[in-house]
């Protein structure tokens, strides 16, 4: 009962994508903070992660090969 | 009565989804038949200059295998040039140059000469035969043993070296160079955006070739945003060893006293000298090929929640085959006798860092499965609370083959202190289990067909704490040539694993922008 309780605040969580935000109204969503991807100086702290731990990927960035790391 | 209910929910479940699709396939429907205004992708050309200065310290050196020192320092400079080849179209080149001096890798070949001339390199060697190691020194020095017949403690020129000091070996500094090569097409309506890359790298240990695509397809007012990525890598390893299966390589049987080690004393664990023989590394098994394939599929979707809210998926299936281990990483099994080159009196204390001049000598490389499957999967929230504050919010679980299991958390609070510059605090927790084939210094038998050492692959939990300042001249005031300042970055982070390792990070980055077309 409660997977289907969960599963139905998902689907409404989803259903609300359905009010879809205008351009004009995107100027929270489109500040560079609000990026949906790892933060540009971010970008040397991921490459000395997936040396120094065993998890990588699933952040629209390196996944796995291209250096002798893990 | 449980049943029906269940029943009634999945149908809820259904009707919701199919009404859901429908909308958005309509919407999409409708703003694909609308003509709107063409902007270009990218107005300017814009010079992205980055600089890095990472630098680490540890306790646990898969090297030396699983024990002494980890330092590690890297200098890095990289620059990002994005250019508009039309409205359409971009073209981004990223080349970077990473200079790294690395306590560890020096390890590779832990000995120094202690003679009298102070020869730092190690060229005690039998100079009439090829002797090697991944860093050897050039010849010329002292030549005490040799002749093809094992030398005695009387002519011994006594070598030292420790897991927990760097060597002078060729492999203690080294550059990786890296070119990344990418074109990127958007459609009309920029609903559609498709792209290919290139990308080469080149170090000391690892030569890697990649190449990879991605659509993007937005819809519903580009409120969803789906996109598929796809990669593959076609890498190889140089086969360097470390110096002692260097040797029995080259020459087999009585590498011992031939060639690198001629006139060396090997000693047992009491400290006495033993016949040179007794010591030979039958658990080492070249490699016969070293390359390493990854391919991977990447799948993301995002969605814009509300004027403040939006979200992303991330999901990756990683596949790598052929050489997944490190050739240079020295194992040390429980069940085998141990042996050194050194100083006698520091084998009591060889694990600790009071260790000034011993070496044990290894009994294997890491050995690990030829394929590992991975999968990751993650979720980003961005919620932007008010005109100072942003809180940006990403968890990712990841699970593979080998056995290893991991959790991160990374939460981002970026301030807007003025129009111009945003201060951004950082906070992200890592967790992650050992692989199946994990085995601290000392605990592998040699009966085992999978083993490391490499303490990136054990359990530990990681915190790193950051920092960064941006600058933002968003009327580009600042001129250098025909750029104009857009944005200056700086970063710091400090991060901490429980098994002892630490580092520091400190980043910069200069994006300059053309001028108007």
């Amino acid at each position: 009962m409660k997977r289907n309780i969960l599963l139905l605040m998902f689907a409404l969580f989803l259903l609300s994508s359905c009010v879809a935000v205008k351009e004009y109204k995107k100027v929270y969503v489109n500040d560079p903070d609000m990026k949906l991807s790892s933060l540009e100086n971010e970008r040397y702290e991921s490459t000395f992660q997936v040396y120094r731990e065993g998890a990588s990927g699933a952040n629209g960035g390196k996944t796995g090969g291209g250096c002798g790391c893990n | 009565m449980r049943m029906q209910l269940r029943d009634h929910m999945k149908k809820i479940l259904i009707y919701t989804f199919g009404i859901f699709g429908f909308v958005n396939i309509a919407n999409a429907q409708i703003i694909d038949t609308t003509k709107v205004y063409k902007k270009r992708v990218l107005e300017n050309t814009e010079i992205d200059l980055l600089m890095s200065m990472y630098s680490q310290d540890g306790v646990h050196s898969p090297v030396n295998g699983g024990i002494g020192t980890e330092q590690l320092s890297d200098r890095t400079t990289a620059i990002v040039i994005s250019i508009p080849l039309n409205a359409d179209d971009v073209l981004t080149v990223d080349a970077g140059i990473s200079a790294y001096t690395s306590a560890s890798s020096s390890n590779i070949n832990p000995w120094m000469s202690n003679n009298s001339n102070g020869l730092k390199s190690v060229s005690w060697g039998n100079k009439g035969l090829n002797a090697s190691g991944a860093s050897h020194g050039s010849g010329g020095g002292v030549n005490t043993g040799g002749g093809g017949t094992p030398s005695g403690p009387q002519n011994a020129i006594n070598p030292t070296g420790t897991p927990w000091l760097a060597s002078s070996g060729a492999s203690r500094g080294e550059q990786l160079n890296t070119i990344l090569t990418n074109y990127s097409h958007s459609s009309d309506d920029r609903n559609q955006l498709w792209g290919a890359n290139l990308f080469f790298s080149d170090e000391f240990t690892y030569t890697s070739f990649g190449f990879g695509g991605n659509f993007t397809k937005l819809f519903n007012e580009k409120n969803t945003e789906v996109g598929f990525k796809g990669s593959v890598f076609l890498d190889q390893w140089r086969k360097i060893y470390p110096t002692e299966f260097k040797e029995y390589l080259q020459i087999g049987n009585g590498f011992q006293y031939l060639g690198y080690f001629a006139g060396v004393s090997i000693l047992n664990n009491s400290g006495n000298v033993i016949t040179s023989t007794d010591y030979l590394p039958l658990g080492f098994k070249p490699w016969d090929k070293s390359g390493r394939e990854s391919y991977s599929m990447s799948f993301y979707a995002s969605q814009i929640i509300n004027q403040r809210f939006q979200g992303a998926l991330f999901f990756d299936l990683v596949m790598q085959q052929g050489k997944l281990s490190t050739p240079y990483h020295r194992i040390y099994f429980a069940d085998k006798p141990k042996y050194y080159i050194g100083t006698a009196s520091d084998i009591a204390n060889y694990t600790s860092p009071t260790n000034k001049g011993v070496y044990q000598l290894a009994d294997a490389i890491e050995t690990l499965p030829n394929v590992r499957f991975k999968l990751p999967l993650g979720v980003r929230m961005n919620y932007y609370l008010n005109e100072t504050f942003v809180l940006r919010g990403y968890y990712r679980y990841y699970i593979d083959t080998w056995g290893l299991n991991a959790h991160t958390v990374n939460l981002d609070l970026p301030v807007k202190l003025s129009q111009s510059f945003t201060l951004t605090p950082s906070y992200r927790f890592y967790s992650q289990n050992q692989v199946k084939y994990f085995g601290p210094y000392e605990s592998h038998v040699s009966t085992e067909q999978y083993f490391t050492s490499d303490y990136d692959l054990s359990k530990f939990n990681a915190t790193q704490y950051s920092m960064a300042l941006n600058y933002t001249d968003i009327f580009t005031k600042f001129k250098l040539g025909s750029l104009g300042l857009k944005n200056i970055n700086l970063r710091y982070s400090h991060y901490d694993r429980t098994d002892g390792l630490n580092a520091d990070i400190f980043s910069l980055g200069v994006k300059f922008v053309g001028g108007e077309k």
